[in-house]
């Protein structure tokens, strides 16, 4: 009895995970994937994929639908693909010959010739038209992201024009955002929307919420599996992209795997026993595992900060809070007595520059944002952090005093209490906080620790009018053509105040309206001598207000790469200019054109 | 018989009356939380985007979606009438995949995982403390001891150190998953091979932390029955050992069976600690992943099959407890 109990539970197991076996039976290819035809990814998958529906929303599909440095570009295909280390578009669906009329107000750019769907029918401006077209009807990601700066999509054959949305004065909202949309929004098929406009008839929610089995893509990977465990990609050896006119060639791996691990643990542990290639999570003294372990890992640069920053996590203050809204003093005392070289050796165990390396600004480490401001015209106000002293006297300046000796400090005759918040299990973020707690200790003020769930965290900071938190912690925007400006905008954008669900940015709801007028000059801005004034301007501003402080510089997508099976990896010294985007994002995915097996 | 249908109906009352007060718990308890999955599903889908009014049409939209617009008591009376025909509505964490379609595809790992696993570290730990109630000696001295030291290991730890041990170091299990990382589920020997070494670890690792709990329970109980009088009188009347023992071991069993049923009724929470360390699927992950991103649906439909299993089986108990047991039946019926 007990055997047969046995048997049962065995045939139950192995059914249970057969029946999402269908899809892989039916593509009649490999059940077991030959190790030397697969790169295995970690660190971006995290639960059992849920649409393949381009045009959908919400999706969970990190392999397929997603960006991070840049459009995630296996299966559906951009117009353009960005690099993160030169700040250029680079053509993909698209020539790269898009040019701007004279007063910005259009943009006109010619698609491939050789570019076509997986049905073997051409990419036309049909296409790239129905696609902004259906994103605003049903207000999905592009719709919701584009349509306030684009007016229409027109063209016809291989000939597209983007016209801008105009404002009162007759000029382009943001022409910035356009050029945004080309690298981060997936063209889908025409014909297929129709499809789906159709099966859903017409109900936005409906189409939205479709999974998309059907669906048709431009890129060099499909679907081969999904279940809870893993997903995987497979190459589509028809792909336009083996034309002469892209890339020549198809890319080298097979398959694309993710196995859904349970964690960053479970994820590092793998990439340690060579069963991930490519690890998009971040390991702590990632260069321990190469010198101490002798395991063939590496990072995009040997030494730190072994990958490139592209944004920087930051303490908002909260406005809403009169004792912090009142003294800029006390907000500069606080961001200049962190000790922010503990933070960066010990949170992000040194993958960040500090601010010594890069001081601090509106802008990320990269080149290209470094050169748009005037060093030394803001060096006075930069401040490379543990100054408790220079902190202290600011304070005393400033007139808030410890009168009734209890070692705080007091504003109108009460005690400065604040607190410092992330959501709870953010490890780097949290030992971040525990250290402007310490900083506030240091100097006098009161600061306490805070880490609730991230779901309640969420709730609360993107509420305009919380009084909840005082000093907490998001990251603004990393790199895409539209930045730094659309950073500089969340810093200290007025248009984010008031907003309910604010999840654009300004979370401290800071309003200047000096900076706002300089901020909304800067996308029509062409001058680069112009530009730079402007960026300084708003840089001094941001140095001295101090309506938030960056705690460190971070990747926007990590990438550390185990080289037992695959090998030449992107890398920083290669002179290949290709990204460190797990060879997926933007101009990453160039990266899989070149890999080659180990031996 | 007439007390026994008392006594059945007054059983049959209790456990509607339970059941009504778990489903209200079920569904409140978790919309308590002080969070906002719709704001985290907007935050998810805006990510990038900067344009505030867009935004908060994106959350207007989901909130109408999920109803979260409605008053608590409308929502609970649409989750009642679902919840009727299966449908527990659509995962927050997971949307747009419903609830049903995530437990359906989690559930049969959980239960092969968890019933194997219970049953054989119940009956590994019973047969160890009735041995070492009869026995004693080494029993007593050197495994029970290890038993309970290894029971004690907090469930996490132990689940840890196997993984490290055999999975890292020794490298003869492997590390995650519940299939090869490089397979895709088919029926042939292989497949099945791997499954089953990938079963190995966290199923050792939910069977050794119950076998001490287990066997020390059944000790104490086999020595009280040991020094029973009717042991005693058994041996003046010559019967033997072996058949002594039998009845020991039947009655000191009793209070092991509730320990059991217990056990089974609570299997996917107990499955939560192994299948995260080990990245196996099943519910227990689910359920764990439903609270840290406050997915009320999928937290209130694990939450209501574990509320049933232990009703379902305490119920059962009770009314078998009625029959096997005399001296429940006398209590009951008095």
């Amino acid at each position: 009895m007990k055997k047969r109990i046995a048997m049962l539970l065995a045939a139950a197991m192995v059914v249970s995970s057969m029946a999402t076996a269908v899809s892989a039976e039916e593509a009649a290819g490999d059940v077991t994937l030959p190790r030397e035809e697969t790169l295995y990814f970690a660190g971006q998958q995290w639960g059992a994929v849920n649409s393949w529906n381009p045009i959908g929303t919400n999706q969970n599909n990190s392999m397929a639908i997603a960006a991070g440095a840049g459009w995630r570009e296996l299966m559906f295909e951009t117009l353009y693909m960005w690099n993160v280390m030169d700040g250029q578009l680079y053509g993909l669906l698209a020539n790269d010959d898009y040019a701007w009329n004279d007063d910005m107000t259009a943009l006109t750019f010619t698609l491939k010739d050789a570019a076509k769907w997986s049905d073997g029918t051409d990419i036309t401006a049909a296409d790239v038209i129905r696609t902004f077209d259906i994103g605003v009807e049903i207000a999905n990601g592009t719709g919701s992201s584009y349509g306030p700066y684009i007016e229409s999509v027109e063209g016809e054959g291989k000939t597209v024009t983007i016209n801008a949305k105009l404002n009162d004065a007759g000029d382009p909202v943001n022409p910035l955002k356009i050029l945004d949309f080309l690298e981060l929004t997936p063209i889908a098929q025409a014909a297929w929307i129709d499809t789906v406009y159709e099966r859903c008839g017409g109900d936005a929610t409906a189409i939205l919420n479709d999974a998309g089995d059907d669906v048709v893509w431009s890129g060099p990977y499909t679907k081969y599996f999904a279940d809870d465990q893993k997903v995987v990609l497979v190459r589509d050896d028809n792909y336009w992209g083996q034309d002469a006119s892209m890339w020549g060639k198809l890319p080298v791996p097979k398959y694309i795997a993710h196995t859904i691990y349970a964690d960053n643990a479970a994820g590092e542990v793998a990439l340690k026993a060579g069963e991930v290639d490519v690890c998009q999570q971040f390991i702590g003294n990632v260069q321990n595992l190469w010198l101490e372990d002798g395991l063939p890992i590496s990072t995009y640069y040997e030494e730190a900060p072994y990958g490139v920053c592209l944004t920087m996590p930051t303490a908002w203050f909260n406005m809403n809070i009169p004792v912090i809204a009142e003294n800029t003093a006390l907000r500069k005392a606080i961001a200049i007595a962190v000790d922010y070289d503990s933070i960066i050796a010990n949170a992000m165990t040194g993958q960040s520059p500090s601010f010594a390396d890069v001081p601090r600004s509106l802008m990320n480490p990269t080149d290209g944002e470094q050169a748009l401001y005037d060093h030394d015209a803001v060096a006075d106000l930069q401040w490379t952090g543990n100054d408790v002293e220079g902190a202290k006297a600011l304070l005393d300046e400033a007139g808030l005093m410890d009168s009734d000796g209890d070692g705080w400090r007091e504003y109108n005759g009460e005690k400065i209490s604040l607190n410092a918040v992330c959501p709870n299990g953010w490890s780097d973020w949290q030992a971040s906080m525990e250290l402007v707690a310490a900083a506030g200790q240091a100097i006098g003020v009161e600061i306490t620790t805070l880490y609730p769930e991230a779901d309640s965290y969420n709730a609360v900071f993107t509420d305009p009018d919380q009084t909840e938190y005082a000093i907490y912690m998001w990251s603004p925007d990393a790199s895409t053509p539209s930045n730094p400006w659309t950073r500089v905008n969340q810093f200290m954008g007025k248009d984010y105040v008031g907003v309910t669900n604010n999840w654009s940015g300004n979370w401290g709801q800071y309003v200047n309206d000096e900076a706002d007028a300089l901020i909304k000059q800067i996308p029509l801005t062409t001058d680069e001598e112009e530009l730079k004034n402007l960026y300084t301007e708003l840089t001094k501003i941001y140095l001295t207000e101090v309506p938030s402080f960056s705690l460190m510089y971070r990747p926007s997508v990590f990438h550390a790469v185990n080289e037992s099976v695959w090998t030449n990896f992107p890398a920083g010294d290669d002179g290949r200019n290709i990204p460190p985007a797990d060879c997926t994002d933007g101009y990453g995915v160039a990266a899989l054109y070149d890999l080659e097996l180990v031996g | 018989m007439k007390g026994y249908r008392k006594y059945f109906g007054k059983k049959l009352l209790w456990f509607v009356i339970t059941f009504i007060v778990a489903v209200i718990l079920n569904f409140v308890l978790p919309r308590l939380m002080p969070a906002d999955p719709v704001a985290s599903i907007t935050g998810r889908l805006a990510g990038g985007n900067s344009d505030a009014s867009a935004v908060a049409e994106i959350y207007e939209r989901y909130q109408k979606e999920f109803g979260t617009d409605k008053p608590m008591i409308e929502q609970f009376i649409l989750f009642c009438k679902n919840a009727i025909h299966g449908n527990f509505g659509l995962s927050f964490s997971q949307y747009p995949r419903s609830v049903s379609n995530i437990i359906a595809s989690a559930i049969g790992w959980t239960i092969a995982l968890q019933f194997p696993a219970i049953i054989v570290g119940w009956l590994l730990g019973n047969i160890l403390g009735a041995l070492a109630a009869y026995i004693r000696k080494g029993y007593d001295k050197v495994l029970l001891p290890i038993a309970l030291f290894l029971g004690n290991v907090p469930a996490f730890g132990m689940a840890v150190i196997m993984l490290v041990v055999f999975g890292v170091y020794l490298k003869i299990a492997p590390l995650s998953g519940g299939y090869a990382f490089d397979m895709i589920p088919h029926l042939s020997w292989d497949f099945i091979k791997s499954v089953i070494s990938h079963y190995q670890l966290p199923f050792w690792s939910i069977v050794i932390i119950s076998i001490g709990g287990q066997a020390v329970g059944m000790r104490s109980m086999s020595i009280y029955e040991l020094n029973a009088d009717y042991v005693k009188y058994s041996r003046f009347l010559g019967i033997k050992d072996r058949k002594i023992v039998g009845y020991v071991f039947r009655n000191a069993m009793l209070p092991q069976v509730t320990g059991l049923a217990m056990s089974i009724g609570t299997m996917i929470g107990g499955a939560l600690v192994a299948e995260i360390i080990f990245s196996y699927p099943g519910l227990g992950s689910t359920m764990y992943s439903a609270v840290t991103a406050a997915d009320y649906p999928l937290i209130s439909a694990t939450t209501l099959i574990i509320t049933v299993m232990v009703l379902v089986v305490t119920f059962l108990l009770d009314i078998i407890y009625g029959f096997i047991d005399p001296r429940v039946k006398a209590a009951q019926f008095e």
